[in-house]
């Protein structure tokens, strides 16, 4: 077989995929305009029920009028940074507990079964407790973030610090390491991928938490914006709102993939 | 106790036991152990597989502590890992998020001696096992035997005075492992330093060590202790092979392999 016969054969399989790839492209790009028209088509001539459900080019046109007069931003900016501020909490402190508790083997087995229940309660259910305790505001919002991630990362990192070989702590401590090194050296290092992939968890745990938080108390944000609307039944609002959602916290998702594909890069 | 020399032994076991205990069950790896070794000897463990090696190896690094019996370097008990013992695992544990360099600088962090020249000696080391070239790969991009002698590096860089090594050669090529065979033992006597060697390959143990220990299992304990004669002893390990009465030894140390299991399939 010839050199250019073999490049002919690569060529072609590339032409091929590349072919491929614009047909799943279209597809989706179809799936969501028809989405969109029937949607349309089916609110005007009045199938579905307009007040309730709204319709594309009523949501898309209060977007338009929202973000001109820059009613909207402010909503949008304080949902991020609650959800930002909520992920970073949960994740660290989540993986500080882990921390310890992976230092202190009796600690573990003494919080064991409050983890468990701890991981079991449906977090939401605090939420009034938060408010009376911190106030209804943005403390509780973060917080009531905060709590719906932390103990699943607890768990899930300390469970991943516990399967890391034993044999290559042996190695750190023939050496003449101490705890410490063996963290470092060892534990951390090994398990960098699981803590990545918790965080991507965490981002849409921290979404969950920042939306519920901001239905009980607050002023200002996407979840606020979510109910208002539903209050003075203006479903366009709500529509907005959900919309923009899905696709921030799709950006955030994705921001963090990104962060994960670099961080894990040298692992595989 | 030190009835034989009046210096204290580098190494000295006596009558060491030890179980592993788990919840379902205590389990006597080795009973009552009783082992010398002097400084600058080279000392083989042989013996079926499960007739506890790797635990005497794991006591003398100090990742054990025994259940009766003391263990002694230098006459002062063994509480726990040290620099001073240089232990090579069975299987290599190279940290994969580590280059290769990395990995040998490892016990050089750990003790905080990196430095240029102790850096350099690490490398001097790895040259001398024919990887300099693969100082920036990672290692998963090195084949097993490879690994095994970058493993090595990591535990000679730090300069131990005992050196413990668990099966070192297992996944070499028969030539690699033969010249490997001679670097070690011609790096050990010029630096005078103490080794226990466990290996499946007799040939090897004769060729290779001033001492044999032919250990036999349920429960762990010594067997028969060969001392390798002086014309056998002296020359490397590759040339120690040709000597006179070397196949003859070899024949003898087989037999008593085969008889230890022989009686074990006996009961
Ligand atoms: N961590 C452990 N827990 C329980 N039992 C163990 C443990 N480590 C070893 N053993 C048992 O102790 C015995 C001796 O084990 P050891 O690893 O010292 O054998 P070995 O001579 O090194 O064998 P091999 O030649 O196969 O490496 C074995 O029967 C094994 O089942
Ligand atoms: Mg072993």
């Amino acid at each position: 077989m010839h050199p250019e016969e073999i490049n002919r054969i690569h060529r072609g399989y590339l032409r091929n995929e590349r072919k491929r790839t614009i047909y799943v492209i279209l597809t989706q790009l179809i799936i969501f305009v028809v989405f969109l028209l029937l949607w349309e088509w089916l609110a005007r001539i009045g199938v579905i029920n307009v007040l309730l459900f709204s319709y594309p080019s009523k949501v898309w046109a209060l977007f338009w009028q929202q973000l001109a007069d820059g009613s909207i931003l402010p909503h949008i900016g304080m949902t991020v940074i609650e959800t930002i501020i909520g992920f970073i909490l949960g994740t660290l402190l989540g993986t500080l507990i882990a921390i310890v508790i992976w230092w202190s083997p009796f600690l573990s087995r003494v919080l064991d079964p409050y983890l468990v229940v701890a991981n079991s309660m449906p977090k939401v259910a605090l939420g009034p407790l938060l408010i009376v305790g911190l106030g209804p505001g943005l403390l509780s919002i973060i917080a009531m973030a905060c709590a719906i991630s932390v103990i699943i990362t607890t768990i899930t990192i300390y469970t991943s610090f516990k399967e890391v070989n034993e044999n290559y702590i042996k190695v750190v401590r023939t050496l003449g390491g101490n705890k410490w090194q063996i963290f470092m050296l060892v534990i951390l290092p090994a398990t960098i991928p699981s803590i990545v992939s918790t965080l991507k968890v965490n981002v849409g745990l921290s979404w969950v938490g920042v939306i519920v938080g901001e239905f009980l108390v607050s002023k200002q944000g996407l979840g606020y914006l979510i109910i208002y609307g539903f209050q003075v039944f203006n479903f366009t609002l709500v529509m907005v709102s959900v919309a923009i959602i899905a696709v921030v916290a799709t950006l955030m998702y994705q921001g963090v993939a990104i962060l994960e594909r670099k961080l894990t890069n040298q692992f595989k | 106790m030190t009835q034989l020399s009046s210096s204290p032994a580098k190494i000295e076991l006596c009558s060491v036991t030890h179980l592993y205990v788990t919840s379902t069950r205590a389990f006597m790896a080795i009973k009552g152990i009783d082992l010398r070794v002097e400084e600058g000897e080279f000392i083989c463990l042989v013996g079926p597989s499960g007739c506890g090696k790797t635990t005497i190896l794991s006591l003398i690094a100090g990742l054990e502590r025994p259940t009766a019996g003391k263990v002694l370097i230098e006459n002062q008990e063994v509480v726990g890992t040290s620099p001073r013992v240089g232990y090579m695992l069975q299987q290599d544990y190279l940290f994969n998020w580590r280059s290769i360099e990395e990995n040998i600088f490892l016990g050089l962090d750990i003790q905080g001696i990196r430095n240029q020249e102790t850096e350099e000696y690490a490398l001097h080391l790895l040259e001398e096992m024919e990887l300099a070239d693969f100082r920036k790969s990672y290692p998963h991009q090195l084949s097993g035997g490879m690994r095994q002698r970058v493993a090595l590096v990591r535990t000679l860089s730090c300069q131990p005075e005992i050196l413990l090594l668990d099966e070192p050669f297992s996944a070499l090529d028969y030539q690699t492992k033969l010249k490997l065979e001679d670097l070690i033992v011609a790096t050990l006597r010029r630096h005078k330093k103490t080794a226990i060697l466990v290996t499946h390959d007799l040939s090897e143990a004769i060729a290779m060590g001033d001492r044999l220990f032919i250990l036999a299992r349920n429960p762990g304990r010594i067997n028969r202790e060969i001392i390798i004669p002086e014309r056998i002893r002296e020359p490397l390990p590759f040339h120690a092979r040709n000597q006179e009465g070397f196949t003859d030894l070899f024949n003898q140390v087989w037999k008593e392999m085969e008889g230890l299991t022989d009686a074990s399939r006996g009961d």
